[in-house]
This record gives structure tokens, C-alpha cells and sequence, in this order.
């Protein structure tokens, strides 16, 4: 009889390719808490474990507040709670204060005790400029809070705030000056912890196993992990990335269900993320804010790049734990704080206001990065554009179809075998002309490099990397050896500023061999991503630049990778070129270097419900930069869940559609001519809005407000906004609501605030601090202009962002109850640093007695480099002026234009009924009255 | 420069051309007025089409006139024709601007093709028209490239007018010809059907013969048999003992082998083992449904695979089936060394599906196979190994179906000298009814043998003469018969109706093959008659694509056949072949190709492509698809590109 002998594989691998979702999320792969010695010990602590107190508390030479951790001589000892470590040593703590009210707590092991290892410090993140801002503490004052038997030691802050630091129990808060009333808070419920490293002990076992990988740990244990508490919130966000809502859920207490791990930062690649979920994904930022009606929001950000564990209690989660000291008559969120390894480097903001607090935490990490004008427009992304022809033909066809779009992008197979900065010779035999094909209509390219460098001895990159040494030892301190696209793969060190200088330099044209200037990079994988690793990732014992373990800056090496490229860009381009690198890894301080993306998403609705959520929360952790790919990485959307993504997608910072390289081709006119139609006006209502983007990219780049902004950080009043993460404000005057759900037909949405709010469509007047149901229309979502702003838009629609440049200007004034408005337009080159020495305007409209006036908003001697443009303004639209005026006066020219009736959008069948100064054709840069007669 | 200005000095120059227009009309002779007025008409009318030139007409009176939008909308002036405001939702007062999003904007492209842009191309730094009117604003200077571009246009208009005329012709013929075969095989079938219905009678009439003797032989047999019982009884005893010596020895052996099934546990005879093979099969079909694939995928969202425990009957009766994965790892590995066992109660398959055991396998992978399977999620490929492993199976699935759908062919044909005619080519299982009237055909060489070559095997009518003659000789020779049976004469009559009911089958498959064919769509003037039993190949890098019209597309790699669907149609008015359902993609759809048809002297694959994964494009050339009438209209483009060439082009 004929039998084959692999019949039982044969079968099982039959099955395997019918089950379309066999591989998607594992849990399994991915340490749990329980799996995670550090996060399991200290989540079974007990509220008021911590048994230190604070001694020899004074001002240090270097204006700081200083004092010993040491744990309590324990006379009555109750020691259930609190065992006495033997060999603890004392600790040193640090307070230091910043301008703008920022407190910064530091702990550490006492260097002059000789511990066995320095702990990790993560460098290169903190701002120079910042640490210039540090005040010099005078004195201190001791006063006895509530019915403590020792002192607490207070120092100003600022005008309105003090910081304190309590001796026995040890705590460390933020407080009013004058009331007294707590902000923000640490040890506040006694879970501090802090395991100090110690010499290995015959019969230790300090190796950790998880699946076949074996972490050998050879330092031991080393985590921290200390509970902070949030004042008069009422609720807490950031601490990207996790798929899930905006107001943190609780994750531990009475009444936790489904949430009941942790939120854990862990950058991870995450295969088919789920969303709803606390598990940590491609970044990590330990910035918590909170936000409460009575008070306002404050901030807690804790600079340490080991694995992370963060639980936010419910409500009562302590109940019966009578030990603590704390106010009872404020509203409070507690919050657990757990890491690997490092210090304690840790900062509190005090805000008062939801935007105070972003300006305090970007002045520490930094604002972000002014992007290149064309980077703000639509993106076409998918893996992969097989070859030049493909590229053509998809560049051909937004033409034909008149979608403008500004960047094409190639993922890992236009390589050469995946090898980094090379081009598959026969797919794409000649790069450059390709690009300046493209270039030649004002369109960009971005390729990918990734971190995982192909251990080919042929292979320029791993030749030069592996002869200096230049990659990242495993645990024996040979080359670790992973494997990722590319297959048997080593990663460079990019903790070495030398290596990241070496780096930067391989995207120079002349080594980056078929690059031209109108390409740009894409950072995938730099988590980074090993698909052979402990959870995909990097083991944790392998060994950097300095001997430091990958255990202490895991979070953080996507970040390097990152800066790394984006400084290569600067150099290629002689430091006239603003860089433009995408990422997926991402840290604290992310935003100087570049945009990040969601990463790898599915094409489900509940994907595009969360991807608010998670840009939202993005943007109040400093990077406002940011997006999630439109359409689905995974799996093929219905047509009606891509339009949908793409109406909501437009208004993402950024704006990019990407997919697998299973899915269908999805290219915006493969639907039919009715949804080609659909993408073609969400990608136009982009372009519309691309003056208004850039100037709210200024001023994120100013202050740190995001782009996108959660309700209530323009409403931090109203109540009904906190846990709205399905609206969002683009910057302070749009407000922009997804549709959700499959073939919709109400949408529900909640206007904010006392004033109106019109109508994008139509231009209608919605009555505010209401919910209004609406139609779901089709061709768009829905989206409104707030009463009391101007906004700048450009009406013309080009090919892409480059061709828009002379287009003339359209202002669209929404008047508010007063009859008054305000608005703000930001203009420079777009593409080089001179804004940095002035080159820019900066207009501030505001229209208030019937008159609309344009004045400079740049500050006076902002640098001696001059921007200009020859731009004008071809029409003036007014939502909500009555009666109707027939001309406007335009001063200082002294020439009358006419006003007549047209529509909000000029576009095919949009009725001419709102008030339209036509032509007054003044120009941009000047100072001008236009007044309504 | 600045466009403001630049649109004032249009309507400067426009502004003066209506004076001149009515100034001069009695001055200057009416031609040179004509020609004037014509200039400065088109500064004005900048970006209108010839077509439109009528509804702008009323405001070429005065710079005061207006008239409305095109869609009624609005009214609006001279003054406000290409002001650079957009004051028409429908465009039409800005056809030379880029103000209004949705306007068009007309090249007159002298020397080439006129052409309507987009507005959003007019003064965008680019140089759309090749007579470089859409950027006149200054920023750009556009040569005029018409003359050249038209020049290298009109040649490769030429190209493909000659083609076409020959095609046409090829057309024709082709034509011609299908109406021709079609008519014969029409012919064909009802004659075949008329012999059909004799032959059906001869062959009752023969079986009616057959059964009669068998029954004869039969009875005699039985008188035989009987006499030799009571002959032979006397022998009996002596035979008894020697065959329960047999027995013991086979009975033994029954219980040997119990013995070896019982510690194996739940195993199956190996003589069964391919009713199982065949029930997996079935069972993995079942998987293949969307329903029950469903099924798998919440299984998987559920902690373990509880949900697709159910999906296997064998799982219950497994003993092992709830083992720790890495057991389950090392009894695959016993199982498969002991190749008896491999059919039943694997734990691999227990477990209900791949990736399971795949995961918990990765414990003992090593760390290259680790890293391969787990980048293999995002790509959907196989490891090296495993794709192999797959493509084999495929193939030997394959095999064995065309085996045995041969084996069946065989004994039903069950006659030697219709043999020969079936060792046609084995890639053609689809339509094994159309074999037999010798229609095959070499796939890689298009023919039109088939028809002639029918003949021979069904030959003349006197066939069907020469059968009745014999059989009316047999029941001539044979008044009646009875015991004993004149053995040749039973053979006669059995060789007799054996030959006539293969022929009646063989006359039988044929109409049932020319029914079917002739029921395709061959287009509405049977232009692609003759693609019917034609393949077209194409080969790119190692593979091998196989276009066989009316039947099935693949693609073909070494030995492994992918199949990329079966015909379904025509589409977008026959300029299109559909093949749908072809093999299952891993994480995707179905295959499927889409033949786009083109123009072309010979039937050849110029492109295939795959721009969706698993979605493939092919591109055919063919002269079925030079139509007379496109041919007139590109004589037609070619005529105007020749009439629009400036007559001034020598002066530029």
C-alpha cells in the first residue's frame, strides 16, 4: 500500500492553511505579571509596607534637598508587614526643582558604599536646556504634618506649589501653597521598594527562565517599584502604548474585571495586537497626567528604560488598610509604579491646566520636531510596491483619479535581500531616476532601514559593524545573533554615540547608494524586534556599550535607532533639511527626531475606534506626531470601513495608508467609482486644512500641545468630555467625531463648551455643551468648526503639498455669540531650519466690531532671517454675521471688494449661502483691516 | 510673476479684442477680422474645448453680459470669466484657472491630441500640455513638445493600425471558420444522436441475447454442478483434512495481527488506511467552509483549543489526545517512525491544528527555525521546508486523483481497441468527456487538428451498417438455443455487445463532449471558437503560466501545479477572461486570474502579473479581438492628429 510517511504533517500543515487566524495575538509568548518575578512581588505588597524613613534631611551644595533612605529601627516591630532587610544599605534621595513648577525626585544606591554596579541612568534624553532651568533651593522649612510624631521638610516649588518631603513614613509630595492641598504624590500608601544589588550568595538563584529562554540575570534582583497618587483627579491617562481607552481603566481593586494585568511598557512587536488590552506594545512612555474637574491636571513622569508595570487602582482597592495617612476628603487616583532595574529618576508637574502640564513634561523631554510640510499631507504606504513599474503605475493613477498625495514608501522588499540601504537590483534597477521622477511632481519617497543588520560578510554594513565591534553582545559577549527579516541578524550598539554617529553618516548620498534628497526613512522592527528572542524581543542579558544590560534600556533603544537616522538625515542634507523618519519604537523624547505610527493594526472597526484613543494619549505624552495606519495593516476592509478610515484618517497627524502584503490591493480608486469618489474628498478635506495643520504643528513645536487633543483639554471644565475618546479637537478650533460601526445611521456626538459649532459640511449652527444626534452621512465624518475661531485654510487642490505653495488662502471666520473671533496662521519654507532664525510668518487674525484684522504674531527681533511669500487671500468666509453687508473695506489699501453669498467648500453642488468676501486678494504677510460695511 | 497680474493682462488683451472685433468688422476685410477675433477669443476662452466654445459665446458681446453656470447655479460676467475666482460649483467660469477644484482645463496641443486636464494642473510649476499652455503664470517656462510627441504618437498609431488591419482579416477568417465548425458539429450532434438511438437498440436486443444464454449457462452450470457434488462426495473426506490445515494457518494470522492492532491502541488496519485518508480529507473540506473555519478562529480566541476539539471525531477516541505539547512533540516523532501507525490517533492532528503544535514545538526548535516561523506570521511563507512538504502533498493529492479518475475512464471504456485513444495529456482532467472524441490536443501548441482527426475514430456510417449486419447474423444463426449452449456462438454474441455498448458509450461521451462544448459562450460573432481546447503559456523566472480558455489557468513551478482558477467567463464586453476558485491562498482568497485581451496577430501571453496577492493579471494578445469598428476609430484619431498639425509648424 502507498502510505507517505510525513502524512501527519502533511494534514497538519492542511489545516494550518485554512485557518486564517492560527497565529494571531499569543498571549502566551508574552510574560504576564505572574510570569514576571519583579511584578508579581511587588503587586503582592501591602499598602504601608515600606518601613523607611527620611534622615539627615538638608540643602546639598548643589541647591538640591537631600537626605538618607534608611529603614526603621523597629522598636514594636509588627513585622508581618514590613521584614527587615538585612543587608539594606541607605539610600540617597534627591529633590530638585525646576522652573515652571517641576519637583524632580531622585533615588539611588549611595555610590560612596561601593554597590556592585552603578545602575542605569538613562542619558541623552533630558534636555540641556532644562537642567539650565534648575533652581538653586536656599532653604528649607520643617513643619509637623497631620499627627506625625517626626518633621516634614518643605521647600518652594513655585509661586503656587511646594514640594515636601515627609520623614516618617517617607513620602515625597507636591502641594498648594496657602491651602495645602495635595497634587501629586509618592509612597503616599507605603508601597515603596527599592531592591538594592548585592553580592551573589552561594545557593542563589538568580536565572530567570521563560519559555526556552533563559535569562541569567547575573546581577540579581534589582527592581523598584513605588505607588503615586493623583489629587483631585478624576481621571488618568499617557503612559503609551496600549490598545486601549484614554481614561486609564483600573487595573487592580474591587470591581476589576478584564483589566487585570497591569499596564506594562515593554516594547514589544506585537503580532496582531488586540485592542482593549493592557499588554505593552511598540513604545513606551512613563508619563502619567491626570485630569480632574475640582482641579485641573498634573503630571507624573518616571525616566527609567527597564520593563515597566503600572496598575491604576479603582476606587477602595485599599479599603480596611487603616496605617495610611491621607487626606480621605479629596477625590484621589492611586497608581502603582514597578520597573526592572535602573534609579528612581522621577518628575512631578504640578500643570494646573491640561496644556501646562504638557509645556512642563516637553520642557524636560522636549518639543517636537518642526516635520517637513510635505510630511504633514497623505502618505501611500504598502508592503510592498513590488518594483518601479508598480511604483509608476500607482504615482500614474492618483493622477488620473486627481487625489493629490505627497510620499510613496517602500517596505523591506525593494532590498536587496533585505539588506539595508541597497535596492533589489532587478525590481528596482534604477532608484534615483525613479525618484526624481517623482520628484519632478513634487513627490517624495521614503524607504525602510531597519535595525537588524544581515550577518553577511559580503554586506557592506555588517562588514564595517562586525570588524569594529559595533554590535550589541549577547550574554558571553559574542555578537548577538537574532533573527529577523533579514534572517541570522546582529544589531548595532546605538547606546555608543560614536556608533549612532557612524550610523547617521551611512545616509549620506554618497553611501547610501541610489538615494536622492527626496527620500526619506522609515525605522520599522526597532523594538527592537527578534523573532527568535524571549517575547520577540532582545534578551535581556544582552550587553551594550558600557556593559550595561539590555535589561536596564530595553524601552529606550528604539529611540537611539531612531535619533540615529534622524540625525543622518540632518548631515546628509548639511543641516538645512529637516529630517523625516518614522518609527514605530518609541521613548520619552521621541518627538525631536520624528513621527511614530500604531504599528502593525488589523482591518477591524474596533481598530479604528482605538486608534483615537491611542493618538490622543500619544499626543499628551509629547508626541504629536503620530498615526495609525489607515485602512487596516491587517486583513482586507470592507470598502465602507476604508472610507470611514479614511474620513477620520484626515485628520490624523499623521496621515498615512499602509497594508500586509496578503491583503488586497487597496489603493483609493479600487472600490468603485462612488468610494473613489469618498477617499478622494477625505483626502482633499487634508489638503483643505494643510495651512491649519502646519500652524498646530508650530505650535506643538512651541509648547508641546498636541496637534489632536482629547475634548477636555480644550473644555477641562466639563465633565462629559473626560472619557470621551471617540471625538477629538484638532488643535483648539475643529472638533472631529469617527463613525464607528458598519453602515451607521445616526452618530451621536457631544459639542463642548457654551458656544456654537458649525457644521464642516454644512454650516450649520449646533447649539454647545449638548449631545446632537446626527445623520451619518456618507462623505464625511463628522466634523465641526468651533464658534470664535479662523481658520486658514488653501481650497485649491494640487497634485500634492508642493505644487500648493503660491496658492492663495481661504479664511474661514466663525463668529461666536460677541460676533468675535480669533485664529493664528504659521508660513515658513517648510523644509530647512531657517524658521529657527526667524525666517517665518506668523499671522494673528482676529475679528471683532464688524472688522477682521491681520497682525504679526512672531515675536519682535525673532532672528534676522526673513520669510516671505507672495501668497494672498482669495476669500473670507463668515459663519454667523447678520444682516448681510454688500462690501467690505479693506485698510490700509482703502479699496472696497464685494461680499456676496458662497458656499462653505467650493465643490460640486454646495449651495452659495454663506456670507463671502470675494477676492479681497490681500496678502498673507501683511498687516491688513478688512472691514465689513 | 505675479498671477493676478498676469490674469489682467488677459483680460486686458481680451478687453481689447472686443474692440477690435466691433471696431473693425467694417474696416478690416472680413477674413482678417475672422483671424483676429479668433486669437484673442482663445485668451479669453482660455482652457475651453471647442466643444464649449458655443456656451461662452454670450459673453463675448460685452464685458458686462453675463450668463449662468453651466449646472444654472449662478449667474455670472465677462469680468468674472478666469478671474481666478470660483464663483461656478460646476467650474465654468474658471476653464483656464486653477480656482474651481473640479474644472477642466483644455490643451489644444497642436501637433498631437488636445487634451482636458485637471484645473489643479493649470500654473502648478508642471508641464502638463505639450504645448505648455497650462503653466502660464510664469514660474515655469514649457516648451512646446507637440510636434515631436505628436510624431512618435502618430507612429505608434500607425503600428497599430497596421496591426489591426491584418488582425481584422485574421478576424475574419477566424470567424468564418468557427460558423463553419460549429454548423459541422451541430451537423454532428443530431446525427450522432439519430445513430445514438439505433445503436440503443441494437445493444438492448444483444443484452436481451446475453442475459438469455447467461441464464442457460446458468442452468447448465448448475445440472453440473450438481452431478459433480455427487461425484465427488466420495473424495470429500480425503480433501477435508488438508484444507482445516489451511485455515489454522490463516486464522492464526487474523489473530497475530488483532494482537499488533490492540497494542497500538485505537490504530487501523493499513488496509484502511486510505478510507481514513479519504475521511480526512473530507474532514478538512469541511474545515475549508467558512463556518467552520469560523470555528476555529474562536476556538483560537479562547484560552486553548477547547473549540476545535469537537472538529475531529478521532480526537475523542484518542487516549493521548490531552498530552503536554511537548509529549505530543516526541510521540509525533515515535508515530512517525513506526510508519504503520502514522494514519490514526497522531496527537498532531488531535490538536486540532498546525499552529498549535507548531508553538509549542518552537520550545524545541532551534533558533534559526524559531526565528523563521515566527517571521513566517507576517509573511504567510513557509519555511523552506515546509513549502516543500505542502507543494509535495499537493502533488501527490493530485496524482492520485487523476489516477484514479483514469481508473474509472479505463473500465468503463473496457475495450482493447479503443485504447490507444486515451493516452492523451495527463493535464487535462477537467472535461475527461471531451477526450474521447480524440480532441486532445497538445497544450502548449495551439491546433485545430481536433475536428479532422474526430473522423477516423468515428468512421463512416458503415460502421453502424456493419454492426447491425452482425447482430441481425447472430439472431439469424441463433433461432433459439437451449442446453447445452453452443459456446462460440455465446462468445459471438457476448464480443458482439460488448464491442456495441462501448461503442454506444464512446458515441455517448462524444455528444455529451460536443454538447458541452458547443453550450460555451463564444462570443457574439464565435470569435473565440477556436480558443476551445487551446492553452497559452508564458514563462516568467521559474514559473510557468497556463491560460487554457473555457477550462483552467495554473501555474506551473518544476513539478508542482498551483491552480490559479477555472473558466468562469467573459467580462467587460468579451475584452476580459474570468477564471475563478483556484487554489486556496495561505491567509488570503482564493486564487484568481483575470485575462485581459488585446489586439494582436497571434495568441500569445505578453504579460502576467500579480498585483493583489493571489489576485493575477494576464495580458493576451489575440486577433479575436481586432474589431473592425475600433479599427475605423483609430484611422479616425489618426486622420484629425494629421489634420490638427499646425500648417504653421515649418514657420515655429
Amino acid at each position: 500500500m502507498k502510505k507517505s510517511p510525513n502524512l501527519i504533517f502533511h494534514i497538519l500543515f492542511l489545516l494550518l492553511l485554512i485557518s486564517p487566524s492560527v497565529f494571531s495575538w499569543k498571549k502566551d509568548e508574552f510574560r504576564n505579571c505572574n510570569q514576571t518575578p519583579f511584578c508579581k512581588r511587588a503587586r503582592s505588597r501591602k499598602p504601608g509596607s515600606c518601613n523607611l524613613i527620611a534622615t539627615e534631611v538638608s540643602i546639598s551644595d548643589d541647591g538640591d534637598l537631600i537626605a538618607k533612605l534608611i529603614p526603621k529601627t523597629q522598636e514594636n516591630n509588627e513585622s508581618q508587614d514590613a521584614p527587615v532587610e538585612v543587608d539594606s544599605k541607605p539610600l540617597l534621595l534627591t529633590v530638585s526643582v525646576y522652573q515652571d513648577g517641576i519637583l524632580r525626585l531622585k533615588i539611588d544606591e549611595e555610590q560612596s558604599l561601593n554597590p556592585p554596579k552603578k545602575r542605569f541612568e538613562v542619558p541623552d534624553v533630558i534636555l540641556d536646556e532644562f537642567l539650565s532651568k534648575k533652581l538653586y533651593l536656599q532653604r528649607l522649612s520643617e513643619e509637623k504634618i497631620d499627627n506625625d510624631l517626626g518633621f516634614s521638610s518643605v521647600v518652594y516649588l513655585d509661586g503656587d506649589y511646594e514640594g515636601v518631603l515627609r520623614h516618617d513614613p517617607f513620602e515625597v509630595f507636591v502641594r498648594e501653597r496657602g491651602n495645602g492641598k495635595r497634587v501629586l504624590s509618592i509612597n503616599s500608601n507605603g508601597l515603596f521598594d527599592f531592591e538594592q544589588l548585592r553580592e551573589k550568595k552561594e545557593g542563589d538563584d538568580w536565572e530567570e527562565r521563560f519559555r526556552s529562554h533563559t535569562d541569567t540575570r547575573p546581577y540579581g534582583p534589582q527592581s523598584i517599584s513605588f505607588d503615586v497618587s493623583f489629587f483631585g483627579a478624576d481621571i488618568v491617562s499617557g503612559i503609551p502604548e496600549h490598545a486601549t481607552s484614554l481614561a486609564l481603566k483600573p487595573t487592580s481593586g474591587p470591581g476589576v474585571d478584564g483589566f487585570s494585568e497591569p499596564y506594562r511598557l515593554f516594547n514589544l512587536d506585537v503580532f496582531e495586537y488586540i485592542d482593549e488590552s493592557p499588554f505593552g506594545l511598540y513604545g513606551s512612555i512613563p508619563f502619567m497626567i491626570s485630569h480632574g474637574k475640582a482641579r485641573g491636571s498634573s503630571g507624573f513622569f518616571w525616566l527609567n528604560a527597564a520593563e515597566m508595570q503600572i496598575d491604576v487602582f479603582g476606587t477602595g482597592w485599599n479599603a480596611g488598610q487603616d496605617k495610611i495617612m491621607m487626606p480621605v476628603d479629596e477625590k484621589r487616583i492611586d497608581t502603582l509604579w514597578m520597573s526592572e532595574a535602573g534609579v528612581v529618576d522621577a518628575f512631578f508637574f504640578v500643570g494646573p491646566g491640561p496644556k501646562d502640564v504638557i509645556r512642563q513634561y516637553t520642557s524636560v523631554t522636549g518639543r517636537p520636531a518642526m516635520p517637513q510640510l510635505f510630511s504633514t499631507a497623505y502618505h501611500q504606504c504598502r508592503w510592498n510596491y513590488r518594483d518601479e513599474e508598480d511604483v509608476f503605475d500607482v504615482d500614474s493613477k492618483f493622477d488620473e483619479h486627481d487625489i493629490p498625495y505627497d510620499v510613496l514608501w517602500l517596505d523591506i522588499d525593494h532590498t536587496d535581500g533585505r539588506r539595508y540601504f541597497t535596492w533589489d537590483k532587478v525590481l528596482f534597477p534604477n532608484p534615483e531616476e525613479m525618484q526624481n521622477k517623482l520628484a519632478a511632481k513634487g513627490r517624495h519617497m521614503v524607504t525602510i532601514v531597519d535595525p537588524h543588520i544581515k550577518r553577511d560578510d559580503n554586506y557592506y554594513i555588517h562588514k564595517e559593524a562586525s570588524d569594529n565591534g559595533y554590535y550589541i553582545k549577547d550574554a558571553s559577549n559574542r555578537d548577538f545573533d537574532g533573527w529577523c527579516w533579514s534572517g541570522s541578524s546582529s544589531y548595532t550598539d546605538m547606546v555608543n554615540p560614536h556608533i549612532r554617529s557612524w550610523w547617521a553618516d551611512k545616509f549620506s548620498y554618497g553611501n547610501y547608494v541610489g538615494s536622492t534628497p527626496s527620500l526619506y526613512v522609515w525605522n520599522d522592527m526597532n523594538e527592537p524586534s527578534v523573532f527568535n528572542g524571549p517575547e520577540l524581543t532582545m534578551p535581556r542579558d544582552a550587553l551594550h556599550f558600557g556593559g550595561i544590560e539590555h535589561r536596564e534600556l530595553h524601552n529606550v533603544y528604539g529611540y537611539y535607532f531612531h535619533m540615529a537616522t534622524s540625525n543622518g538625515l540632518v548631515k546628509r542634507g548639511n543641516g538645512k533639511d529637516r529630517p523625516f523618519v518614522l518609527s514605530r519604537a518609541f521613548f520619552p523624547g521621541t518627538q525631536r527626531y520624528g513621527a511614530v505610527w500604531t504599528g502593525d493594526n488589523t482591518a477591524e472597526w474596533e481598530h479604528l475606534r482605538v486608534s483615537v484613543p491611542m493618538l490622543l494619549t500619544l499626543g499628551l505624552t509629547g508626541i504629536s506626531f503620530s498615526g495609525a495606519d489607515v485602512g487596516g495593516f491587517f486583513g482586507n476592509p470592507e470598502p465602507d470601513l476604508l472610507v470611514r478610515w479614511y474620513q477620520l484618517g484626515a485628520y490624523y497627524p499623521f496621515f498615512r495608508a499602509h497594508a500586509h502584503q496578503d491583503t488586497k490591493r487597496r489603493e483609493p480608486w479600487l472600490f468603485g467609482e462612488r468610494n473613489t469618489e469618498l477617499i478622494r474628498e477625505a483626502i482633499h478635506t487634508r489638503y483643505m486644512f494643510l495651512p491649519y495643520f502646519y500652524t498646530l504643528f508650530r505650535e506643538a513645536n512651541m509648547t508641546g500641545t498636541p496637534v489632536i487633543r482629547p475634548l477636555w483639554m480644550e473644555f477641562p471644565a466639563e465633565e462629559e468630555t473626560f472619557s470621551n475618546d471617540e471625538a477629538f479637537m484638532v488643535g483648539n478650533s475643529l472638533l472631529v467625531q469617527g463613525v464607528y460601526t458598519q453602515r451607521a445611521k445616526h452618530v451621536s456626538v457631544y459639542l463642548p463648551g457654551e458656544q456654537s459649532w458649525y457644521d464642516l459640511r454644512s454650516g450649520a449652527a449646533y447649539k454647545g455643551g449638548k449631545r446632537h444626534k446626527f445623520e451619518a452621512l456618507e462623505d464625511s465624518v463628522p466634523a465641526f468648526q468651533r464658534a470664535g475661531t479662523i481658520i486658514p485654510r488653501k481650497d485649491r487642490f494640487r497634485r500634492s503639498s508642493t505644487q500648493m505653495g503660491t496658492d492663495p488662502y481661504t479664511l474661514v471666520i466663525a463668529l461666536n455669540s460677541s460676533k468675535e473671533a480669533e485664529g493664528e496662521l504659521y508660513i515658513d519654507d517648510g523644509k530647512s531650519f531657517e524658521f529657527e532664525n526667524g525666517a517665518y510668518i506668523h499671522r494673528h487674525f482676529k475679528f471683532s466690531n464688524g472688522k477682521l484684522t491681520s497682525s504679526n504674531a512672531a515675536p519682535s527681533g525673532a532672528g534676522g532671517n526673513r520669510f516671505s511669500t507672495d501668497c494672498t487671500v482669495e476669500r473670507i468666509i463668515l459663519l454667523g454675521l447678520s444682516p448681510a453687508p454688500k462690501s467690505a473695506l479693506i485698510e490700509p489699501a482703502n479699496q472696497k471688494v464685494g461680499v456676496q453669498l458662497g458656499p462653505l467648500t467650493i465643490r460640486h453642488g454646495n449651495s452659495p449661502s454663506f456670507l463671502t468676501i470675494r477676492r479681497p486678494n490681500v496678502r498673507i504677510e501683511d498687516d491688513w483691516t478688512i472691514k465689513i460695511l | 510673476m505675479n498671477k493676478k497680474k498676469k490674469i489682467g493682462g488677459l483680460r486686458r488683451l481680451f478687453e481689447i479684442s472686443i474692440v477690435i472685433i466691433i471696431g473693425c468688422i467694417c474696416a478690416i476685410t472680413r477674413s482678417a477680422a475672422a483671424a483676429a477675433a479668433k486669437d484673442d477669443q482663445f485668451l479669453l476662452l482660455l482652457g475651453v474645448s471647442p466643444q464649449d466654445e458655443d456656451y461662452y459665446k454670450g459673453l463675448l458681446s460685452s464685458p458686462s453680459s453675463t450668463i449662468k453656470c453651466k449646472d444654472g447655479s449662478f449667474k455670472f460676467s465677462t469680468s468674472q470669466l478666469n478671474d481666478d475666482f470660483c464663483d461656478c460649483p460646476d467650474a465654468s467660469d474658471e476653464p483656464g484657472t486653477s480656482a474651481c477644484p473640479n474644472g477642466k482645463f483644455y490643451c489644444k496641443n497642436a501637433g498631437h491630441i488636445p487634451f482636458s486636464l485637471y484645473s489643479s494642473r493649470v500654473n502648478d510649476g508642471i508641464c502638463d500640455c505639450c504645448d505648455g499652455s497650462d503653466e502660464y503664470d510664469g514660474k515655469v517656462k514649457c516648451p512646446n513638445t507637440c510636434w515631436e510627441a505628436g510624431k512618435v504618437a502618430r507612429e505608434r498609431l500607425k503600428t497599430k493600425i497596421a496591426t489591426y488591419q491584418q488582425g481584422v482579416t485574421v478576424r475574419n477568417r477566424l470567424v468564418e471558420q468557427a460558423k463553419l465548425a460549429i454548423a459541422k458539429e451541430e451537423a454532428e450532434l443530431s446525427k450522432l444522436k439519430n445513430e445514438e438511438k439505433i445503436l440503443k437498440g441494437l445493444v438492448e436486443q444483444l443484452q436481451e441475447r446475453k442475459e438469455q444464454i447467461e441464464k442457460a449457462e446458468e442452468k447448465e452450470r448448475l445440472q453440473k454442478e450438481k452431478e459433480d457434488k455427487e461425484r465427488k462426495e466420495a473424495e470429500e473426506a480425503n480433501l477435508k483434512e488438508k484444507q482445516n490445515g489451511e485455515q489454522v494457518e490463516s486464522s492464526e494470522a487474523d489473530a497475530l495481527k488483532n494482537d499488533i492492532h490492540d497494542k497500538i491502541g485505537e490504530q487501523v488496519e493499513s488496509s484502511e488506511a486510505d478510507a481514513l485518508k479519504n475521511d480526512i480529507h473530507d474532514k478538512i473540506g469541511l474545515l475549508g467552509d467558512s463556518s467552520s473555519s469560523q470555528d476555529v478562529m474562536d476556538g483560537h480566541g479562547d484560552s486553548e483549543s477547547e473549540a476545535q476539539h469537537g472538529e475531529f471525531d478521532v480526537k475523542e477516541e484518542s487516549p493521548i489526545g490531552d498530552v503536554k505539547p511537548l509529549q505530543e512533540d516526541s510521540l509525533l516523532h515515535a508515530t512517525e517512525k513506526e510508519e504503520q501507525l502514522t494514519v490514526d490517533g497522531q496527537p498532531g492532528l488531535d490538536t486540532g491544528n498546525q499552529a498549535e503544535v507548531e508553538e509549542d514545538n518552537s520550545e524545541s526548535l532551534s533558533k534559526e527555525e524559531l526565528g523563521r516561523l515566527v517571521a513566517s506570521r507576517w509573511t504567510g511563507e513557509k519555511t523552506e521546508q515546509q513549502t516543500e512538504e505542502v507543494s509535495s502533498t499537493k502533488d501527490k493529492n493530485h496524482g492520485t486523483e487523476e489516477e484514479d479518475a483514469y481508473g474509472e475512464e479505463y473500465s468503463s471504456y473496457d475495450s482493447e481497441e479503443d485504447d490507444h485513444r486515451y493516452d492523451n495529456d495527463d493535464g487535462d482532467n477537467e472535461d475527461q468527456m471531451d477526450d474521447f472524441g480524440g480532441e486532445d490536443h497538445d497544450d502548449s501548441s495551439p491546433s485545430y487538428k481536433s475536428e479532422t482527426d474526430d473522423e477516423p475514430d468515428l468512421p463512416e456510417p458503415s460502421w453502424l451498417e456493419k454492426i447491425q449486419k452482425s447482430v441481425r447474423r447472430i439472431f439469424q444463426a441463433v433461432t433459439f438455443f437451449q442446453t447445452p449452449v453452443d459456446k462460440s456462438e455465446a462468445a459471438r454474441v457476448r464480443k458482439e455487445y460488448d464491442e456495441s455498448s462501448a461503442k454506444l458509450s464512446k458515441l455517448q461521451s462524444r455528444i455529451s463532449s460536443l454538447k458541452q462544448k458547443l453550450k460555451h459562450d463564444f462570443g457574439p460573432e464565435k470569435e473565440f471558437y477556436s480558443f476551445y481546447g487551446q492553452c497559452f503559456e508564458n514563462k516568467q523566472n521559474k514559473y510557468v503560466y497556463k491560460i487554457c480558455p473555457f477550462k483552467q489557468a495554473s501555474q506551473v513551478e518544476g513539478h508542482s501545479t498551483t491552480r490559479l482558477g477555472s473558466w468562469e467567463k467573459f467580462e467587460d464586453s468579451y475584452k476580459v477572461m474570468q477564471f475563478l476558485n483556484g487554489d486556496k491562498c495561505w491567509n488570503g482568497p482564493d486564487r484568481s486570474l483575470k485575462v485581459k485581451l488585446r489586439c494582436g496577430l497571434n495568441n500569445e501571453v505578453t504579460d502576467v502579473d500579480e498585483p493583489s496577492r493571489c489576485e493575477y493579471m494576464a495580458l493576451v494578445s489575440t486577433p479575436a479581438l481586432c474589431v473592425e469598428e475600433k479599427l475605423k476609430e483609430l484611422q479616425d484619431k489618426l486622420d484629425m492628429m494629421n489634420k490638427e498639425q499646425p500648417t504653421s509648424h515649418d514657420e515655429l
